[in-house]
């Protein structure tokens, strides 16, 4: 009997907790129902599931927990869709159902002995959270090398996941860079944005990969910081989204050129985007 | 034919290369038998691919709303009656428009074709002026013109286009008044009976939108059925009744703006009787504000104005 | 093996009493794939069917499952169309649509249950051309007449009768109960010559487009192209390897079940992203995708050309935007292929 790729996994909402002052982004933690529902959901920093409210339908989001958190899957939503703004109205205690893992995941295999350079910005921060998360798990930090992470807002109140950032900045396996856009009073952190704080840092490009996620503008007038660094395409890694339905690669509608995003992707270098259309 | 055809080329090459116009949107001779496709042509040695024919059947109006800098359009009567509705919408702006006017005395339905030879495929149709020859692999019949146009070209009362800027070929006779005389019988049916005959006819919808897309005044940004929040209408063509939901609000739509072309029903890969429903409403905007869409600048759309004399039989014993 | 024309509604009944049996049945103008009842019913002079056979295997509205979610949880019930069928009539080229389907529905990572079991439980009975249609260009696509690729058994009309030849083991399964009666070395003869006769006239020669399309991306052959295009799914909804789908939910409150529709890659919502953003903003995008998507995305990734040559956007475009057309254009524009 094969694997039915489009029926979800029910999980309990244990947690809707509002992420921003604007409160447009809430995180959902789920809890799997048994010990064998979460052993059929084995994943990695960088994959995504859909994510479904019975009645409404399915969307997809990229994981934020990491797999050395058990027990639970996180997920930070905006509110955009009819799927997202009826999961930022569901009570706690309620079920929901998750389809996943799905896609890639980012290159950990290949990413071990190297320095790291994470940069992300506004709510994009959720895969690239998980593989922090991963990253530092004591276990396995020793693998990799320097951790830097560039984590940019338009203000302190965006910011994703603020006591764990709070709690990163007094960690010395990693090095913490946060920025906003415009200076306010109390923040203590780098003001400017993503682009320029990075020149700044100027974090070295030996040894390194860098991996970046955020609005398209920002990976816009960030590439050429990372090329200047000297950065080459095969080391830059790039989480894209597209809108997707299945998941698998069979509806048609993710592809960019003959990738689809949702089976061949999200995670792409660089290099390989380049060889791409810029259909996404 | 072939007169209005050089007539046509003459007059896009004069406007391109006098500059007087960019783009001139015409028909150029399609892929199957006596079928033409609409063109776009920028320069003068693109005109030349312009022709005219009974297949010449697409609703060009559908063209030209919101298009950059000056524009020459071919219109048959058909055709310019959409145009002067769309300019009254505000779609179509008419300093920046040059009609080559085209009287049209009707176009061939392919899928009537297709009926008569019951399975033989026509590879060549020839126009003799009443009628036309179908020639196949092992046949050829000659067949009644009557007998092959498209439904709306023999209703149509408007053959001869009512705004343009240059006429080639000569006018029509005018004909007499439309008796809707198919649209009365169903009206004449039992509730019971038309919903019966709705529900066949649109069990064979797939959704493909190609009436909408084909229609010249239906262009909102976002149609109602795409729509996902609120979602108004189920995006499944298994559901037959909101199949007729999506045509019924269409419809509706373009009550008082419908110049019944027919492109809806042309378009139409499953060969639904569309144009019963909007036929209907034609009807209805005529007897109810004595009005018809495109017939003339000067009017309002019927359903674009307001008096304290409308007729209001839905919620007014008169 | 043969089978006479005036023995085969009694050879259908047969199948009838053991399979569900699916045939072109006509309705209107046009012929259809349907569930018969009589072996009568089947239409098989008629060429190719309105939709095609995919809709057999992935139909254009379909339960994935149901679903009731309470205070206890969530109940979901997925059931799988494991019916034994017969599809009688299939032409050559449909029969390779499914061929280029399974590559879709079940790639280098996932399955999908719906379409494979309904694979697995049918046995496609096709029926060669003895005259291709004018727009019928299956030999240019790999394809032919009386191709066998992905067909159990395949008919050759020789008049009086058809010829029976078995392709694959189903097939022959399917010909020993059948008891066919033996073919004559005159039946052969005339079954050979049926093959020869059918000659498909209309060739498109698809010579360096792939090659052009693998560099002309940003082209102004796409501003062009796409122009009178209406932006409606007659194409993508009447083309038997287009399988593009949406997920849908149908259901009132907790209760109800979640649903695929076939979607067009023409349509705008197609790409549309939550914030606004579409990649593929405008009908010369989405045009592009769909020639992109047969004639190279899907041999890059399958080998294999996205397109048996039916003819069937030919014949239903509202605007005789002809594939053929297109792909002479495309395949013809100055391009330089090292730009």
């Amino acid at each position: 009997m094969m694997k039915n790729p489009y029926l979800p996994l029910p999980m309990k909402l244990v947690k809707n907790f509002t992420e921003t002052e604007d409160k447009l982004i809430h995180t959902f933690t789920l809890q799997f129902l048994s010990e064998e529902d979460e052993k059929s959901f084995p994943y990695m920093p960088g994959q995504f599931a859909e994510v479904c409210v019975f009645g409404k339908g399915e969307a997809p989001f990229g994981i934020a927990s990491s797999p050395n958190e058990p027990g639970f899957l996180k997920f930070s939503v905006a509110k955009v869709g009819v799927v997202s703004t009826a999961l930022h109205m569901m009570e706690e205690g309620s079920t929901v159902g998750v389809r996943g893992p799905l896609g890639n995941y980012y290159p950990v295999e290949e990413l071990k002995g190297k320095n790291l350079v994470i940069i992300g910005g506004g709510f994009a921060f959720t895969t690239l959270r998980s593989l922090a998360t991963y990253m530092m798990d004591p276990v396995r930090r020793g693998d990799y090398g320097n951790l830097t992470v560039i984590y940019g807002a338009r203000n302190p109140g965006l910011l994703l996941y603020k006591e764990e950032l709070a709690a990163w900045e007094q960690n010395p396996d990693i090095n913490l860079i946060t920025t906003i856009d415009r200076a306010v009073d109390g923040w203590n952190g780098r003001v400017g944005f993503i682009p320029a704080v990075t020149e700044e840092v100027a974090p070295s490009s030996e040894n390194s990969y860098a991996i970046i996620c955020g609005p398209p503008v920002m990976i816009k007038f960030t590439m050429p910081v990372l090329e200047k660094l000297g950065f080459p395409p095969e080391r830059i890694i790039m989480s894209l989204e597209n809108r997707m339905k299945c998941g698998i690669g069979m509806c048609g509608r993710c592809n960019v050129g003959g990738k689809y995003v949702c089976k061949d992707g999200p995670v792409f270098t660089r290099a390989q985007l380049n060889e791409l259309p810029n259909e996404y | 034919m072939q007169k209005l055809a050089a007539q046509i080329k003459d007059a896009a090459k004069k406007l391109l290369e006098d500059k007087k116009v960019d783009l001139v949107v015409g028909f150029a001779e399609g892929s199957l038998p006596l079928r033409g496709t609409p063109l776009f042509a920028r320069t003068p040695e693109e005109a030349e691919k312009l022709t005219w024919s009974r297949g010449c059947e697409n609703n060009l109006a559908n063209y030209l709303r919101k298009r950059e800098g000056k524009v020459a359009v071919v219109a048959k009567g058909c055709d310019a009656r959409s145009i002067v509705a769309l300019v009254k919408e505000n779609q179509i702006n008419r300093d920046n428009l040059y009609i080559i006017g085209v009287p049209c005395t009707g176009m061939i339905d392919r899928k009537k074709v297709e009926k008569l030879l019951e399975g033989r495929e026509v590879l060549a149709i020839e126009d003799i002026g009443d009628a036309v020859v179908l020639k196949g692999k092992d046949f050829s019949e000659t067949v009644a013109l009557a007998d092959l146009m498209h439904n709306s070209c023999l209703d149509c009362r408007y053959g001869n286009p009512v705004l343009y800027d240059e006429l080639v070929g000569e006018l029509l006779p005018e004909k007499g008044e439309d008796d809707f005389a198919e649209i009365k019988a169903f009206e004449a049916k039992t509730t019971a009976e038309r919903r019966a005959y709705l529900a066949q006819e649109f069990s064979k919808c797939i959704r493909c939108y190609a009436c909408r897309n084909a229609c010249p005044v239906c262009y909102c940004t976002e149609c109602f059925v795409d729509c996902t929040t609120p979602e108004w209408i189920g995006k499944s063509a298994a559901d037959v009744q909101d199949n007729i939901l999506f045509q019924a609000v269409r419809v509706f739509h373009s009550a008082g703006r419908c110049a019944d072309c027919g492109a809806c029903e042309r378009a139409c890969p499953m060969g639904i009787n569309l144009r019963l429903l909007t036929r209907k409403l034609v009807k209805d905007v005529k007897e109810l504000f004595n009005a018809e869409a495109g017939v003339n600048l000067d009017d309002k759309a019927a359903l674009a104005s307001f008096t304290a004399d409308d007729p209001e039989p839905f919620l007014v014993k008169e | 093996m043969i089978v006479s024309k005036k023995d085969l509604p009694n050879f259908l009944d047969k199948l009838i009493s053991e399979y569900q049996v699916f045939a072109p049945v006509r309705k209107d103008t046009f012929t259809v794939f349907k569930q018969i009842c009589s072996g009568k019913d089947a239409v098989l002079a008629a060429g190719n069917t309105k939709l095609p056979v995919k809709e057999l295997f992935f139909p254009q509205s379909e339960k994935l499952y149901s679903y009731s979610v309470t205070e206890a949880g969530a109940k979901l019930e997925a059931t799988l169309d494991d019916q034994q069928k017969i599809v009688f009539g299939v032409r050559p080229c449909d029969a390779k649509s499914l061929v280029l389907l399974d590559h879709v529905f079940n790639n280098d990572k996932y399955q999908d249950p719906y379409y494979l079991t309904r694979r697995e439980n049918t046995i496609l009975v096709g029926i060669g051309c003895n005259s291709p249609a004018s727009t019928c260009f299956c030999t240019s696509v790999n394809g032919g007449p009386f191709d066998t690729n992905g067909l159990d058994i395949l008919l050759v009309d020789t008049g009086d009768a058809y010829v029976v030849e078995v392709v694959s083991d189903k097939g022959k399964a399917l010909a020993e109960k059948a008891g066919f009666a033996a073919a004559s070395d005159a039946d052969q003869a005339a079954a050979a010559k049926a093959k020869e006769d059918a000659v498909v006239t209309c060739q498109v020669n698809l010579d360096g487009l792939k090659a052009k399309l693998d560099v002309n991306f940003y082209d102004p052959i796409w501003d062009k192209i796409h122009e009178k295009c209406l932006g409606c799914g007659a194409c993508t909804y009447l083309c038997p390897t287009c399988h593009c789908f949406d997920i849908v939910d149908d259901a009132v409150d907790c209760n109800g079940c979640r649903v695929r529709n076939w979607d067009s890659c023409a349509f705008p919502l197609f790409t549309l992203h939550g914030s606004g953003h579409n990649p593929r903003t405008s009908n010369k995008e989405r045009y592009r995708n769909r020639i992109m998507h047969k004639f190279k995305y899907f041999v890059d990734n399958n080998n294999e050309i996205a397109c048996v040559g039916c003819g069937r956007c030919i014949k239903n475009c509202p605007v005789n935007m002809d594939i053929r057309v297109v792909l002479e254009d495309v395949r013809g524009s100055e391009a330089r292929l090292d730009s």
